[in-house]
């Protein structure tokens, strides 16, 4: 029993960290339409950032973030205003441009392999002050690192929510993705919001990478995994919605982690999918879908 | 049009005739090694560590003067990445035979590619060595063109339980309960049928026999189920990604076992020790080969290789270096970089010493089956020495290193 509980919590620490990687993912989707296969690339990108951050500087890696965080921020940016943006023009009649997604893969490759080249494909593991520190409770074990990241993970997700609901950039990126051509005809600059909404997207995944550094190793294609996960706690959760990243990224890891304690651990991916198909189901939207998505 | 037969033609069949005067002038020809590893992926240390004693060794041979029966031909070595997927392994060996015209295939380390891969080769007739694939099917289809170097997996599984009867006696410790751990793919699974029935011939309990996917993102909900079913000895299969994952998990959720035995694979490499270091601390790894072996000039080549790669030469990169060696005599004896002639010289030869040397045994010798007869095992200890993990061998215990006892059973956390 204590056993499940354990899986339980270890679950919802874990989920909340896939649920970070998601949200940008959602994000970046439900104002451009576009998926972005580079994520996990772009979260690979953030944890070697991270990784190097803390290697050099020996500093607590939570101090990673203010510096990790704007890096992705403006690397997401610059990506989308100088790489996807022209492929983005040339499409832009089409409601889900197809040509993008096959940019975005392309990125996801020349990522993987440029850290490959630069960094070789050694597994790092940062050695910092919170690694293998853990709570007890009852022969219970959670590890510090994903409590800090699971809170972290709650944090961007309220302020996330609150950015979209009230601020004015927030507004702006609503409406563009609730319709491009009225949000343009209302003086929205469109590119800007695109560029914003990538920017944002990246900046996820950094903070996602600052929170994984202090427990998780580092290697060239160590996005995919997570970006395999991504894909279906977005549509788990609801193309678009925040909360339903989270939920659906907490989702994934209780099926995880306390699925494996009754069954060989080979055999959660089935049950995963399968949770993954019923929900499609019963839900085709997604648990937090709307009928426009933002 | 008429332009075009009157002036191109001509000279494209000149250019042509010239070309095959050439060809036949040209004194050594190269031998094409085609090479299909893990370069990218969750293999890829390994897969590149591979590729750089490949490349050691043939600028060795090449730069002492190629193959002198065939004229001081030079070995090209040709990459393919597998990505550790048996689908891409199998498709770029069809490329490595009929684009690249390869002459001999090596790899594929994962045993799940390299056992669709040398179908292929079989099929085109074109000799595979297989330096380090562990598991057993490999070399028992009655192949003609496979030829193992290292050992089969089921005497690996047969000398990890050994070892662990050894050690009971040794430091009189009772031993009831075991649990298996392993990677999902066809070498874990190779390893923990084995296990299963070794154990049951001793009348162990396995309390928990458990393959999780190697590609997994966390390996927490494995960590508790093994903590909950308190074996006294856990046997592991994994890969370098998991191996790291499992060993800090289990040390941050204070796993109390006697004693960890793993598979070589992830445990062997030399990131994985980077990566898990003080965590890593006692476990027990079986191995072809260690640094620490005393063997003639291992040290002077394992310093060479650190010196150009930065890292330690290990049970893998120097079954892929010896593999090169075997080539080149194969090479050397057939006269010819006829596939068909290096098959049949390959399944007599015996190679003994020299560079071969380096390995845990004195000679390379293949069985009707191309199974290396002479490979053999060793079991090493992790222990920490001063800032990194130092790897000692401990079984058996002819070649224990001079002076070291092993920690059994390992200390409470």
């Amino acid at each position: 029993m204590l056993g499940i509980i354990e899986a339980l919590i270890n679950g919802i620490l874990m989920g909340s960290i896939y649920g970070l990687t998601a949200v940008g993912l959602t994000l970046i989707f439900g104002v451009m339409k576009v998926i972005n296969f580079a994520h996990g690339s772009i979260l690979m990108v953030g944890m070697f950032a991270a990784y190097w951050f803390v290697i050099l500087t020996g500093w607590n890696p939570y101090f990673a973030i203010p510096v990790v965080v704007p890096l992705l921020f403006w690397f997401g940016y610059y990506m989308q205003s100088f790489i996807i943006k022209p492929i983005f023009e040339a499409e832009k009649d089409v409601r889900e441009p197809i040509t993008v997604i096959i940019v975005t893969t392309g990125i996801w490759y020349v990522l993987d392999n440029l850290a490959l080249m630069i960094f070789g494909a050694e597994f790092r593991v940062a050695k910092t002050s919170v690694t293998g520190q853990v709570f007890e409770f009852y022969e219970m074990y959670f590890l510090l690192p994903k409590v800090i990241g699971a809170g972290i993970t709650m944090v961007c997700g309220i302020y996330l929510y609150w950015f979209l609901k009230h601020s004015r950039m927030g507004k702006a990126i609503r409406a563009t993705s609730l319709d491009r051509e009225a949000a343009s005809l209302m003086g929205i600059k469109q590119a800007k919001i695109y560029n914003v909404a990538f920017g944002l997207g990246s900046a996820c995944c950094g903070m996602a990478a600052c929170v994984l550094i202090p427990f998780y190793y580092v290697y060239p294609t160590v996005g995919v995994p997570f970006d395999i996960k991504a894909f279906i706690i977005v549509v788990l959760g609801g193309l678009g919605s925040i909360p339903g990243a989270i939920l659906g990224g907490i989702i994934v890891g209780i099926i995880e982690n306390v699925g494996a304690q009754f069954m060989a651990a080979t055999w959660t991916e089935l049950l995963l999918y399968g949770v993954f198909l019923f929900v499609l189901l019963v839900k085709p939207s997604g648990l937090f879908g709307q009928k426009h998505d933002y | 049009m008429k332009m075009f037969k009157q002036l191109v033609v001509p000279v494209v069949a000149l250019a042509m005739l010239a070309g095959s005067f050439g060809f036949a002038q040209a004194a050594p020809d190269t031998v094409k090694i085609g090479n299909i590893i893990p370069l990218s992926g969750p293999s890829a240390s390994v897969g590149i560590q591979g590729k750089q004693a490949r490349e050691m060794a043939v600028e060795e041979i090449n730069s002492a003067g190629g193959i002198k029966s065939l004229g001081g031909a030079k070995l090209e070595l040709l990459f393919a990445d597998s990505k550790g997927d048996p689908t891409v392994g199998v498709t770029e060996a069809e490329r490595m035979i009929n684009s690249e015209k390869v002459h001999l295939l090596t790899g594929c380390w994962n045993s799940a590619v390299t056992y669709p891969t040398t179908q292929v080769a079989e099929r085109y007739g074109i000799p595979f060595i297989v330096p380090v694939s562990v598991r057993d099917t490999i070399t028992e289809r009655g192949f003609k063109n496979v030829f193992r170097i290292a050992a089969k997996d089921g005497w690996w599984a047969k000398d990890q339980f050994v070892f662990l009867d050894d050690m009971k006696k040794e430091f009189n410790v009772d031993i009831k309960k075991v649990a298996f751990v392993y990677e999902n793919g066809d070498w874990g699974v190779g390893f923990a049928e084995k296990w299963v029935d070794l154990a049951k011939e001793r009348g162990y309990e396995v309390v928990l026999n458990e393959p999780y996917p190697s590609t997994a993102s966390d390996l927490t909900p494995v960590v508790i189920k093994l903590k909950r079913a308190k074996p006294d000895v856990v046997f592991m299969t994994s890969n370098a990604a998991d191996a790291i994952l499992l060993t800090n998990t289990m040390a941050e959720m204070k796993v109390n076992v006697k004693a960890i035995i793993s598979s070589g694979g992830g445990h062997a490499d030399p990131s994985f020790l980077a990566a898990a270091g003080q965590n890593a601390e006692y476990l027990f790894d079986i191995v072809e080969w260690e640094a620490d072996l005393n063997r003639p000039g291992l040290k002077e080549t394992n310093d060479k290789y650190k010196k150009l790669y930065g890292h330690n030469l290990n049970g893998e990169s120097v079954d892929a270096y010896a593999a090169m060696y075997v080539i080149k005599e194969a090479l050397e004896q057939a006269g010819s970089n006829d596939p068909e002639a290096l098959r049949k010289t390959l399944s007599e030869i015996q190679v003994c010493g020299g560079k071969v040397g380096l390995l845990a045994y004195d000679c390379i010798d293949f069985d009707e089956s191309g199974q290396n007869k002479n490979a053999s095992l060793v079991i090493v200890q992790t222990r920490t020495k001063g800032k990194e993990m130092d790897r000692i061998t401990v079984w058996p215990k002819n070649v224990r290193r001079a002076g070291y006892t092993p920690v059994f059973p390992q200390p409470e956390k």
